[in-house]
């Protein structure tokens, strides 16, 4: 009898192996899929709301680009391709973008999805009594958008049309190469009329009605604490989404999020003290710098006297380090700017700032260069200039660059430079009403095309505020939009910023990067140079 | 006694009226406004949210609105978070920094009353130089530095203690020390100083002479005598514990209500600054208030007699 037993166990031990040697590829997959599926990302800022048709605010970008998905998205070598629509046409006079949606998309709760669904939610934009702060990103480009805003219209005659369930029609007032760039923006996600006219204005307030059609969907909401979400299982690619469970956990002090990586309780974090660069770039291997497609740069108030003087404000650029403010000052990552447009975009491989001229600034100081331009404009030695103003809005990184840039000019030009700030709504309404010398600025931008700079020195444009105007530049922009052949608006582009920067009415400082924590184990992440960041494509090896 | 409380309740409520209506002119004095953000909007839209938050009305009427929706206990709308009301702040703030703030008052009394106790009756000995040496630090060196300075050891170096959140009760150890430390230092050092006058009366004397034992001298007589400048400040710290700490939570990472305090000054989001001081206001009047009704159960000196 034992030896019976003995035997059947030997067997079965046996049997055991062979099985277990047969299924050895199948378990070392299953090991992969063990490690959980979790990543948990410190953000910084609560945002101010995540209703994508209303906020503007750049805080709520982690969670919308993962919850929503508009017509088109950036992929990891930042172009634009298809999201909820699977492909599009544009007509020969730029004007007509007709996007072929996806067969059956879904909401998160399993209700169709159709083109009807984007027609609304654009509209819905497009109504005052939403208080949308993302408006101008429709009514500048849709037909007939403005004019239903401002409530002279009505809905038929904006260009948003569903010409049936998975086709949708957008025509523009004119023709804009880069308006796709533009559709890739949250304002363009759609919204679920049921829940948002269920729920009005608390839709987004509760992880039940917050319905959505990214790869991943609410679970649960908890202010001033995070979002916890989950894998979408009605997202049209959800076989791709790898991740389960995706939280964002507001930990307003990168510190404290450092401690928390280190520890092993977050995998990675928005923002990145400071203070603790040189010693992460040096030993860790979470930090992460990301191109920013954006620069920093200051105001100069170009219709004030002595700086409407182009020659003045060349030599105030010229007679900055941007390398000390780089690697001192700031301790950072960024890159030195010799203009407004940040490198970044290309056209079929051939990058913007190819062969760009440095518009006579350099990475280093040229003191003398400086000094001669200043005389040239009538202040040898800085003999005569008044005392120029440096404000800027209360941030101890500004504050920093401030006092360097202070330092800078009166070594270099013997000017004498008076410093003074103000919190950021009462400085900006001083910069707005043209009451300052030289302020601090800077434009990160909203789509992946230098159009979005542009229109910062436009002759009375909303975000031009040094008081700039000139003819041949605003005329050059303008060729620029209308052109729809993208090689052809960019050299178009170049030539604007010739001109422009011929009279450097800005003084630029540096393109930015935007350093990030993410851990080494966390991998197919992308964040694009617009600091969006998309993580259906995540997931977790160790 | 019931006409001195009925007259203190109207007092109350004259002063929140008072607060309400300053508080509510200041913020409007201030340069920009709930819509001047790091992205300016264009004119048309900033008007349509004025618009849709009355923001457009007159100054005069936009407060009458006001108060006639905080007699019903409301407090609006915030302008910045749409759909969010300020009671919403409130009911998801309050009890996060409610509890927090309860178990730091707790710790603040068990410490800081037996520390102030034995360094007055060891007065000058080295438990006196110990504890008075643990409250200096306390109440020179800042919150925020006690934060990090705790969170580095026991966080990062130690790894004993979570660095953010109350996911695990653990997890309360160290905001509970950092906010707590200057409150149980300063009392700790008025529990001393004024446990050391009171022990120099007369009436000790007396009591001592009557040959009551020690203890008894000193929890019977000096200790009842002893607490009267204690309560006075605990009112009001009290208050300040339980509606919480912008700098703790923000390091921390606390969901708690201090910093609404902050951001929605920076945020010119007038109705959660009007509603967030009210709250505050009221919180510590009561406080105040109920600071004056111990007093008679501690000291039978004090009486509140009708009309005075």
């Amino acid at each position: 009898m034992k030896k019976i037993l003995a035997l059947m166990c030997i067997l079965l031990l046996a049997a055991a192996m062979v099985f277990a040697g047969g299924n050895q590829e199948e378990a070392e997959d299953t090991i992969v899929e063990e490690v959980e599926q979790t990543l948990t990302f410190a953000l910084q800022n609560e945002p101010d709301g995540i209703d994508p048709g209303i906020t503007n605010n750049s805080f709520a970008s982690p969670i919308l680009f993962n919850v929503f998905e508009g017509l088109v998205v950036y992929d990891a070598d930042n172009s634009i391709v298809g999201g909820s629509a699977e492909s599009w046409t544009i007509s020969d006079d730029g004007l007509t973008y007709t996007f072929k949606l996806r067969d059956n998309l879904k909401w998160s709760d399993g209700s169709p999805l159709t083109a009807e669904d984007f027609v609304y939610s654009y509209l819905r934009v497009l109504d005052p009594a939403l208080g949308a702060q993302y408006t101008g990103m429709i009514t500048d480009y849709i037909a007939g958008a403005a004019e239903y805003y401002a409530g002279t219209a009505d809905a038929d005659s904006v260009g948003i049309k569903a010409v049936n369930d998975t086709t949708l029609e957008l025509t523009l007032t004119q023709p804009a190469a880069y308006f796709i760039g533009i559709l890739g923006m949250w304002v363009y996600s759609p919204v679920n009329e049921a829940t948002a006219t269920t729920n009005g204005d608390k839709w987004t307030l509760s992880a039940d009605s917050y319905i959505s059609n990214g790869p991943f969907m609410m679970k649960e909401i908890s202010f001033g604490e995070g979002y916890e979400m989950v894998k979408n299982p009605n997202y049209w690619n959800a076989e791709n989404v790898k991740l389960e469970t995706l939280n964002f956990r507001f930990i307003p002090d990168p510190s404290t999020a450092l401690v928390a990586l280190d520890k092993g309780d977050i995998d990675g974090s928005y923002e990145v003290p400071s203070a603790d660069l040189p010693n992460l770039k040096a030993t860790s291997d979470a930090l992460q710098i990301i191109p920013s497609y954006g620069t920093t740069y200051y105001e100069v108030n170009c219709s004030k006297a002595p700086y409407d003087n182009p020659k003045v404000r060349l030599a105030l650029a010229m007679a900055i380090d941007r390398t000390a403010l780089i690697e001192n000052v700031l301790q950072s990552t960024d890159n030195p700017a010799f203009s407004m447009i940040a490198p970044g975009y290309s056209v079929d491989g051939v990058a913007y700032d190819e062969g760009r001229s440095n518009y006579g600034l350099s990475a280093t100081a040229d003191v003398k260069g400086a000094q001669a331009m200043l005389a040239e404009a009538g202040y040898p030695d800085g003999k005569g200039f008044p005392v120029l103003e440096l404000s800027y809005y209360t941030n101890e990184t500004v504050k920093n660059i401030v006092e360097a840039m202070q330092q800078m000019w009166e070594e270099n030009l013997g000017i004498e430079v008076n410093v003074s700030t103000e919190e950021w709504a009462v400085y900006y309404e001083n910069i707005q009403a043209l009451n300052y010398d030289v302020g601090a600025m800077g434009w990160g931008a909203d789509y992946m095309h230098p159009m979005t700079f542009f229109p910062l020195r436009v002759t009375d444009a909303t975000y031009n505020n040094s008081g700039y105007s000139n003819p041949a530049y605003d005329a050059l922009v303008k060729d620029a939009q209308a052109e729809t052949n993208a090689a052809k608006a960019m050299k178009i582009m170049r030539d604007a910023e010739d001109v422009l920067m011929a009279d450097m009415p800005l003084i630029p400082l540096y393109y930015r990067t935007s350093p990030k924590m993410m851990a080494p184990y966390v991998k197919g992440w992308t964040i694009t140079p617009l600091n969006n960041m998309y993580l259906s494509g995540a997931y977790i090896e160790k | 006694m019931i006409k001195y409380i009925f007259k203190r309740m109207v007092m109350m409520i004259l002063t929140l009226l008072i607060i309400a209506v300053l508080v509510f002119f200041l913020m409007h004095a201030i340069p920009g406004g709930p819509f001047t953000a790091q992205r300016e909007l264009p004119a048309e839209v900033e008007k349509a949210l004025m618009e849709k938050y009355n923001l457009d009305d007159s100054l005069p009427k936009q407060l009458i609105n006001y108060i006639g929706g905080l007699l019903k206990g409301d407090l609006g709308p915030s302008f910045k978070y749409p759909g969010m009301r300020v009671n919403d702040f409130i009911r998801e703030g309050f009890p996060v920094s409610a509890r927090l703030g309860l178990i730091t008052i707790i710790f603040v009394l068990a410490a800081s009353i037996p520390m102030g106790i034995v360094a007055a009756l060891k007065n000058g000995r080295w438990q006196d130089v110990l504890s008075m040496i643990i409250a200096t630090i306390g109440v020179t060196i800042p919150s925020f530095v006690i934060a990090t300075l705790l969170m580095y050891l026991f966080s990062h170096k130690l790894g004993w203690l979570p660095a953010f959140g109350f996911d695990k009760p653990t997890g309360y150890i160290l905001p509970v020390i950092a906010l707590g430390g200057y409150a149980m230092s300063f009392l700790a050092r008025l529990m001393r100083s004024s446990l050391l006058e009171v022990m120099g009366q007369d009436y000790i004397r007396t009591a001592r002479a009557k040959g009551l034992s020690e203890f008894k001298v000193v929890v019977r007589h000096a200790l009842r005598n002893a607490m009267i400048p204690v309560v006075t400040v605990l009112g009001p710290t009290i208050a300040a514990l339980l509606t919480g700490s912008f700098v703790i939570e923000k390091i921390f990472a606390l969901p708690g209500m201090g910093k609404h305090f902050v951001t929605s000054i920076t945020n010119r989001d007038y109705t959660t600054i009007l509603g967030i001081t009210i709250f505050y206001a009221t919180f510590l009047i009561v406080m105040v208030f109920l600071v004056d009704m111990f007093y008679l159960i501690i000291d039978p000196r004090i009486k509140y007699e009708d009309g005075n």
